[in-house]
């Protein structure tokens, strides 16, 4: 059917018009900044112009050990990570096992999620110092509370029929928990990680920057202090790259586990 | 009484589909007296709800025209009033509120707009209902209150998509008598979409058959059964019949839609 | 949010049931810990200060007109930042919500730079607003535009399709179906949207304010921290803990009123 193909080419470039203008425009308006910037409408001593950032860009990955800076960070969220899987999970499936747990104290986890725990910081740096311990535990302080809440909703919410093909196979409790309602329970869990990650993620680069110490956060106080701003926005930019590349891996790894969804 | 209020001449409505163009409606023509109640009756993708969407201007992409009392239809006229098929009241709205919603467009006064909505809320029985929540009542009240709604508009032409169709079967033949006793009182000129062939039967003067997609008329059938009506009629001999022979017709078309839809989930079915 | 399941109240001869007794025995363990450890002496001087040096920290906090003050400033800065940044997001989430070429186009940006640190804009935030509340407000702003924004455009989605056919099919114009449609309809996401961006506001402003201020309850926090006054820091944060989890609580129960009629 000849009329079949020029329809097709059209819907195939009707689905990807929106998203080519989406990035048009970030382009054009960056250009336009630099124009604006460089006729000198705006300050360039506020607002560097982008090819000046860029620039900026390359000096600090070169020069400012970004990458034993990426490492550490990383490193922080990742103990981080393991923190809230282990005690996150643990403490799930023991709210989940014993309901009284759960009653007295789920709503006081739902209200940790809610509250602002990364403003307690000076209090951390108290009892841990001004190091990495501060800021890790503040990370699994405020990302713990995702991954427990999680963890009782994929184990509360294992279909009935399941434990019923358990039950009629005579399972043992250890067994039922092990081979059904865990593995079932197991894609909500990470879930709940990949949210306690991304919390953590947010507050542990944030916390870097507050104290000074650290990876990537600290970096952009460093330059911000040295008034170098193409470099602190360079380094912004850099940071937020970061955090997106962490995000989308992070999607990309729960879609991977969801196959079916 | 004799120059009809409605005139559909020749609608057609094609979309493009991934598969691609398909085409709902083709050449579907036909007229609606003053007062009268003509049903369209067809298998499910016949394209009546297409045709109900052309008709109450919320479609715009279709050939042929429509005309009421002789003016070209250009999106929603205000002639016509729509009550629509899904559940359709504000739910943060009380039932008078949702009554007098239309009336509140055209800036009509407040105590003005209470008395019209009360009237139509007491017309389709809901009085005492007034400060109600739709959450709070039944699914056959709450269509009540999307007719009430509509109805307080004063549309010349009533246009209905399958409105009892989420209903139960004792609840929908009573709200029909309901639906009757309203047009009778009204004289209210009804156009109403249906697959339920007692429902149409029941409540019509005419009946318009569609085929199975691409819709077309297929009969025209003239309903003489004596009016007022209520659902009584619906152990008749006559009905019997009625029924009986717009199923004939019906029939063929519904199972070309069967088999339609079965060769199309087999054609998806290996990913 | 996990579902709470059946709630067995099993009382106990005292009519008490077993949860509250759970929660009060978690609760006064907790306090006696605490104090076992403050009187301890193992840890360093003040960092777990007795329950009552907190005590008399907190009621010389309460009774203190200058902390009224500082709560002024940032509930001031929190308000401001929050219609600032909840306003944009708001009208921006309405342009994504109702058309669908716009959202393709620019809500994947909105999606994937919310989720990250806006704490580390501040400095640049200073060199365009200054030092004083302006840098706070922006940076609370910047915070919550995103969470709002991509609520709001979820929520406009959500909507059910057949009600803006009856706008439609009464020929409301576009200020009835915005006013009488959309907004209503919309009520549950925009306040859900609020009540995210509040909290995500006062974490941007307050952590602002204890980078660099010389305002403000967070202001005050870092105050503590440097001059290590211990039950004053405690108290400031028991303060602003109850605060915020209190706004996020009324908030949420003002956005449920409804629900009865629903």
């Amino acid at each position: 059917m000849s009329a079949a193909a020029p329809a097709r080419r059209a819907a195939a470039l009707a689905d990807i018009a929106p998203a080519a203008t989406g990035l048009a425009c970030v382009v054009a308006f960056f250009a336009v900044m630099e124009a604006l910037i460089r006729s000198g409408l705006i300050s360039e001593y506020i607002v560097p112009p982008p090819s000046q950032v860029i620039d900026a860009l390359g000096r600090v990955v070169m020069e400012e050990h970004i990458v034993r800076r990426f490492f550490l960070t990383i490193g922080e969220c990742l103990t981080t990570g393991v923190m809230i899987t282990v005690f996150g999970v643990a403490g799930g499936v023991a709210m989940h096992r014993y309901k009284l747990l759960q009653q007295a104290v789920e709503t006081w986890v739902a209200a940790l999620a809610a509250a602002p725990v990364v403003l307690a910081y000076p209090l951390f740096m108290v009892i841990f110092g001004r190091n990495a311990w501060t800021i890790i535990m503040i990370g699994f302080v405020a990302a713990l509370p995702p991954v427990i809440l999680k963890t009782i909703e994929g184990l509360s919410g294992t279909r009935k029929v399941l434990i019923n093909v358990g039950r009629s196979f005579n399972l043992s409790g250890s067994q039922q928990f092990f081979k059904i309602m865990l593995p079932a329970a197991l894609p909500t869990i990470f879930t709940g990680i990949r949210l306690g990650l991304i919390f953590a993620l947010i507050n542990i680069v944030g916390v870097e920057f507050l104290i000074n110490y650290g990876g990537l956060g600290q970096l952009i106080n460093d330059l911000a202090e040295r008034y170098d701003l193409p470099g602190t926005y360079a380094a912004i930019c850099f940071v937020i790259l970061v955090s997106v590349v962490f995000f989308m891996t992070l999607e990309k790894i729960e879609r991977w586990l969801r196959p079916a969804t | 009484m004799d120059t009809p209020i409605l005139v559909a001449e020749k609608l057609a409505v094609r979309f493009e589909t991934a598969e691609g163009p398909v085409t709902a409606v083709d050449d579907v023509s036909f007229s609606v007296r003053q007062g009268e109640f003509l049903s369209i009756i067809g298998p499910s993708g016949c394209g009546k709800s297409t045709v109900f969407n052309v008709i109450g201007g919320l479609l715009s992409q279709h050939q042929g025209t429509v005309k009421v009392a002789g003016e070209l239809i250009d999106g929603p006229h205000k002639s016509i009033g729509m009550v629509f098929q899904e559940e359709s009241t504000f739910p943060w709205r009380n039932v008078v509120d949702n009554v007098a919603f239309p009336l509140e467009l055209t800036g009509m006064p407040k105590q003005k707009r209470i008395e019209r909505a009360e009237h139509f809320i007491r017309m389709v029985g809901l009085d005492g209902f007034e400060k109600r929540y739709p959450g709070e009542l039944s699914g056959g009240m709450r269509q009540r209150v999307s007719l009430a709604r509509t109805l307080a508009s004063e549309p010349k032409i009533l246009l209905m998509d399958e409105p009892f169709a989420a209903l139960d079967e004792q609840t929908r033949l009573l709200l029909g008598d309901k639906v009757l006793q309203i047009q009778q009182q009204l004289s209210q000129t009804t156009l109403l979409i249906t697959h339920n062939i007692t429902e149409a039967v029941q409540m019509s003067d005419r009946i318009l058959v569609m085929t199975y997609r691409p819709g077309r008329v297929k009969r025209i059938v003239d309903i003489d059964l004596p009016r007022p009506r209520t659902s009584d009629i619906v152990g008749s001999e006559a009905f019997g019949r009625y029924v009986a022979q717009i199923w004939n017709d019906l029939r063929e078309e519904a199972s070309r839609g069967l088999k339609d839809e079965e060769a199309h989930m087999l054609h998806e079915a290996r990913p | 949010m996990a579902a709470t399941g059946h709630l067995t109240k099993a009382p106990t001869r005292s009519g008490v049931s077993a949860v509250t007794l759970l929660r009060v025995g978690l609760v006064v363990g907790a306090l006696a810990i605490w104090e076992g450890l403050a009187r301890s002496g193992w840890l360093y001087r003040d960092v777990v200060p007795s329950l009552l040096a907190i005590a008399k920290a907190l009621v010389a906090l309460l009774t203190s007109g200058e902390y009224y003050f500082h709560l002024g400033v940032t509930v001031g800065e929190i308000a401001v930042a929050l219609a600032i940044g909840g306003g944009c997001g708001v009208v921006v989430g309405l342009i994504l919500g109702g058309n669908r070429f716009l959202a393709r186009a620019f809500e994947i940006y909105l999606y994937y730079l919310g989720p990250t640190p806006k704490i580390i804009f501040f400095p640049v935030m200073i060199m365009w607003f200054g030092v004083g509340s302006g840098s706070k407000i922006a940076l609370g702003a910047l915070s919550c535009f995103f969470p709002v924004a991509l609520s709001v455009a979820a929520g406009m989605r959500e909507i059910d399709r057949v009600l803006i056919r009856v706008g439609r099919s009464f020929r409301a114009d576009t200020w009835q179906m915005i006013a009488k449609i959309y907004l209503p309809a919309m009520r549950h996401p925009i306040i859900n949207g609020v009540r995210l961006g509040l909290g995500i506001a006062l974490i941007g402003t307050l952590l602002a304010e204890t980078k660099l201020s010389n305002k403000g309850i967070g202001f005050l926090i870092i105050n503590a921290y440097s001059t290590f006054d211990m039950p004053r820091m405690y108290a400031n944060l028991i303060v602003l803990f109850v605060i915020a989890i209190g706004a996020n609580a009324l908030v949420g129960r003002f956005g449920g009123l409804d629900t009865i009629r629903r």
